[in-house]
């Protein structure tokens, strides 16, 4: 009898031992480099204009999330961003890179939409506005006056 | 024997350059179709030169307007700009922001259209996604300069409606939501109404 309890013992310790593994790794593998949680949607930009992995998302001027990815898609840049589970975009959100000041850094700011349909993981911004090229902007003003 | 490795070196350039050309226009499907007709009659009516004259000049804006009205959704741009405001407006009151939002395009944009000089409209992609679909422009001035124009638009029923247009990579909507959003939050909707009512009676 008292062999078969010691069994059960570690039998069930064992057990125990499995499940924290398998927790551990399931939290863990939701934890993207910058350490926060929250879900994944993707925008496609015409140019992504520099911007890197690891920058931030703002709503309003708050950071609500960062870029987890960038890759080229049809020619143009998919850029994966991972964003607080407590933060709700809507379909219609407009996504735009922008930059801190005049030659600051790269940022993405979203501007909510109203719509009834919500964002969940995978889904998609399909409004965004690329990164203004100064330099293009200012060849038109110079070549403009001519 | 000789001759061969010429002739493939030509038969590649060959077809290079039909590559080259020709997805330009084996691209252009059913919303650039539809975007360069609603162009192409603005165009027609800007090129008349019998509505050029001065004292044809609200018959002519009539008519651009009836165009555009065809293919611009003034519902669906004006929802987009007032975003989560939307949803809080009565039908009434969003009757009347539609109607409101549509005349000050028309006061903004129509007499920017009117300076038409022989620019040219040259379509060079389009991508669709399901129901949302984005036609890519360039408009081409006597200078050589070009301008990129966007339309981003949504299919109804049948026909691709514009729901936001993208100049110079800045959006028509996202700039009025942001303005908008802000006039509500420092006074009110009413407020916001009032300014856009004296825009358009200016």
């Amino acid at each position: 009898m008292k062999k078969f309890d010691l069994e059960l013992v570690v039998g069930i310790f064992l057990l125990i031992g499995i499940l924290s593994i398998g927790y551990l790794s399931v939290k863990l593998g939701n934890l993207d480099l910058t350490g926060k949680r929250g879900y994944t949607i993707h925008a496609e930009f015409e140019k992504a204009g520099g911007i890197k992995p690891g920058a931030v998302v703002e709503i309003a001027g708050v950071e609500v999330g960062s870029i987890k990815n960038i890759r080229l898609n049809n020619n143009a840049a998919l850029i994966e961003l991972t964003l607080d589970d407590t933060v709700k975009i809507y379909e219609d959100a407009i996504a735009s890179i922008k930059t801190k000041g005049l030659i600051g850094e790269k940022f993405i700011q979203i501007t909510p939409g109203g719509s009834e349909k919500l964002l969940s993981t995978g889904g998609k911004i399909r409004d965004t506005e690329s990164a203004v090229d100064i330099e293009e902007l200012i060849s038109k003003f110079v070549f403009g006056k001519v | 024997m000789k001759k061969s490795p010429f002739s493939l070196v030509l038969c590649t350039i060959i077809a290079g350059i039909s590559l080259a050309c020709f997805p330009l226009s084996a691209d252009a499907g059913e919303p650039t179709d539809q975007v360069k007709e609603t162009v192409d009659a603005v165009v027609k009516i800007l090129s008349d030169k019998e509505l050029k004259k001065p004292e044809k000049e609200k018959e002519r804006r009539a008519k651009i307007r009836q165009t555009v009205d065809r293919r611009f959704d003034f519902e669906e741009m004006a929802k987009r700009s007032l975003s989560s405001h939307w949803k809080d407006q009565t039908l009434a009151e969003k009757k009347e922001f539609v109607a409101l939002y549509a005349d000050l395009l028309e006061n903004r944009y129509i007499r920017g259209i009117e300076r038409y000089e022989n620019e040219k409209f040259v379509y060079y992609d389009e991508r669709v996604d399901g129901e949302y679909a984005m036609v890519k422009t360039k408009i081409v001035d006597k200078k050589g300069l070009s301008t990129p124009v966007e339309y981003r638009i949504q299919k109804k029923k049948d026909r691709w409606e514009v729901y936001d247009i993208v100049i110079e990579g800045v959006s028509l909507v996202n700039n009025y939501r942001t303005q908008f959003a802000q006039i509500i939050r420092s006074s009110s909707y009413n407020d916001l109404v009032k300014r856009l009512r004296e825009k358009v009676n200016k």
